[in-house]
């Protein structure tokens, strides 16, 4: 049962119809990457000192742009009744759908960084640790989108209030993750992951919470 | 506790309260202030600067204190789904948000001339920082979610409470957990590194701007409170007007 | 996951998966924190594993009683910050806080030298979380001991 509606999710979520794809928000975080040194200058040791923060920074406001698409069109559509009906806990459809999320967003994301890295003349001992803590950051940023998007599901206000709500709850993961940089670290990426997991194991209960609130 | 659940009981305690809350922590705050800025001694080290401890810790006792009352009304509203829980929570976030606020802002004044700095991001000012954007999201979020019709969306705005609250515990620790430079708590479980000379205009302020912020929730419960009744009245005049009016119409479109 | 099990059923396997999750998480995070870099260097960090001169790290520690001089400049200070273990010698060109006193907790932004000397760019000092009336300073130590202990007692 699980099987067939993860693939529904991707292929929704890749696709994406009128609200646009996985592609939008990669660009969005590329063109980031981009911006930054035409604002502080090609200074090659500034950008390799700073540049993986950036990574992190453009890779949360990225996640902000598929906040207003992961939950919305299906609740509208009706098919969270539909799956109630049929039986399935609001909570297992939020967790496959973060796991479809992270397949879409974080997946394409952590293949699109290697490409940042060069924009911002990144080493590739730096790439390696940005990868790291992408991978071990993106479950919990991909469980605080659907949470997020659950929660504003409905509401006027879409990306923009989504984004406001998801940013703050995000802090840790990129102070963790970006500290993994400076600090050279294995503790960094450790608390990274810790972070990620604490949302991963909390963010379906509030998103399913959310969608049996909203249908009341 | 159902008692309360009415709110028509609700408001009769409530009419009284609030001038008395207010009027008391006024009383309370503006005593303690004359007694803190004028009449407490100086500190050994940071001298006068020390003053602005009468404002800062309250407000800063606050800012959390509030969200932990979003958090409790929150949890009531989802277990219990109790009417006034949800107008609690939504009433408590404007004051935590601008104690938080002058927590922030008087943190930042007293920094400069005691640490030598507005600000720095460790985890103490980070973690208050954060807080103070949560309520900005939630605020949003009640709103946003109150257009929809009142009592809509409730429910998800207590989700969004419950899952702040995390914030809280890591404002409190963070000066343990990081070796920050913000210094650890002064007051502790029954000890106190303050001297009996700053200690007691604090708590007595501390617990003016504790009535002060009781007596603006409950004012802002009776607000949304009065808010729902006009609309819901509204509504049913706006129905019976409507049902007049189809009547009328039916019965003109019977006579011609 | 089935559709035989009740949504109630699922439910409950989801949350043994996620306390399982979280326990991964707080195991995790103990591990990350037993080498965690803090917001600074103390001293005997510095002594231990010293960074590179002219690295940008911050220093924490306390400053050592009798050691603040002001240099020749008259706006140069120079001090020694210690943990209890290993001191350092700090240089800083500059107005100091309020607080920079010996004996104060400070946090300086710098690097290190050549010579192992600490020079500081920026200076931040630290209070403690005691907060004390000047008068009772003037007591003595026996008469302050004595005051503390009594109003800590309640």
């Amino acid at each position: 049962m699980i099987w067939p509606i993860l693939k529904r999710d991707v292929v929704l979520l890749l696709g994406g119809g009128r609200r646009g794809g996985a592609l939008l928000p990669i660009l969005f975080f590329l063109a980031v990457a981009m911006l930054y040194p035409f604002a502080v200058g090609p200074d090659a040791k500034l950008l390799a000192r700073t540049g993986g923060g950036v990574v992190w920074v453009a890779a949360l406001l990225a996640a902000i742009l598929p906040l207003d698409r992961l939950v919305e069109p299906d609740l509208e559509a009706g098919f969270f009744d539909q799956w109630a009906l049929r039986g399935l806990a609001e909570e297992w459809l939020c967790a496959v759908r973060i796991f479809a999320h992270w397949l879409c967003f974080a997946v394409p994301l952590m293949l699109a960084t290697p490409i940042a890295a060069v924009l911002l003349g990144l080493s590739g001992e730096q790439l390696l640790t940005l990868e790291l803590g992408l991978l071990a950051g993106t479950p919990g940023l991909a469980a605080l989108g659907v949470a997020v998007a659950a929660v504003t599901a409905g509401l006027r206000g879409g990306a923009a209030l989504a984004g406001l709500l998801i940013l703050p709850l995000a802090v840790p993961l990129l102070i963790f993750g970006a500290g993994s940089l400076s600090t050279g670290g294995e503790g960094g990426l450790a608390l990274t992951a810790a972070a990620s997991l604490v949302l991963v194991a909390l963010c379906p209960f509030a998103a399913g919470a959310a969608l049996r609130a909203a249908r009341e | 506790m159902h008692g309360f659940a009415n709110p028509a009981r609700f408001l009769r305690l409530a009419r009284w309260m609030t001038p008395l809350l207010l009027v008391t922590g006024l009383v309370l705050v503006a005593g303690s202030l004359a007694w803190g800025l004028f009449y407490a001694p100086a500190d050994r080290l940071m001298g006068e600067t020390v003053r602005i401890l009468y404002i800062h810790v309250p407000s800063a006792w606050l800012g959390m204190g509030g969200w932990t009352t979003i958090a409790i009304a929150s949890l009531v509203e989802l277990v219990w789904r109790h009417p006034l829980a949800t107008i609690a929570a939504r009433a408590a976030a404007v004051p935590g948000a601008v104690f938080t606020a002058i927590c922030l802002a008087t943190g930042s004044i007293w920094g400069r001339p005691t640490w030598g700095t507005w600000w720095v991001w460790d985890g103490r000012l980070t973690s208050m920082l954060v807080l103070l954007f949560l309520y900005f999201a939630y605020l949003a979020l009640a709103n946003a979610a109150q257009k929809d019709g009142i009592g809509a969306g409730s429910r998800v705005t207590a989700i969004f409470g419950l899952v702040g609250a995390i914030n809280v515990p890591i404002i409190n620790r963070s000066v343990v957990w990081w070796n920050s430079l913000h210094q650890p708590a002064s007051i502790t479980m029954g000890k106190s590194a303050i001297d009996p000379a700053f200690l007691w205009p604090l708590l007595i302020c501390a617990l003016g701007f504790s009535l002060l912020f009781g007596g603006v929730v409950l004012a802002r419960m009776r607000a949304i409170l009065a808010d729902f009744q006009a609309e819901a009245r509204l509504r049913r005049r706006a129905q019976r007007e409507l049902a007049t009016g189809r009547a009328m119409s039916s019965v003109e479109g019977a006579a011609t | 996951m089935s559709t035989a099990l009740k949504p109630k059923h699922q439910r409950l396997v989801l949350v043994i998966l996620a306390l399982v999750v979280l326990i991964g998480a707080a195991l995790l995070a103990i591990w990350g924190l037993r080498g965690q870099a803090s917001y600074f260097y103390v001293p005997s960090d510095i002594a231990s594993d010293p960074p590179e001169p002219g690295r940008a790290v911050r220093l924490g520690g306390m400053v050592q009683q009798g050691s603040i001089q002001t240099l020749a400049d008259g706006v140069t200070v120079a001090f020694v910050v210690g943990d209890g273990k290993a001191t350092v010698p700090v240089r800083y060109t500059g107005i100091t806080p309020d607080l920079f006193v010996e004996g104060s907790g400070v946090v300086a932004d710098g690097r290190l030298d050549a010579d192992g000397t600490f020079v500081a760019d920026s200076l931040l000092a630290k209070h403690d979380e005691n907060y004390m009336p000047r008068e009772l300073e003037e007591m003595s130590e026996a008469q302050a001991k004595a005051v503390v202990a009594e109003t800590t007692a309640q």
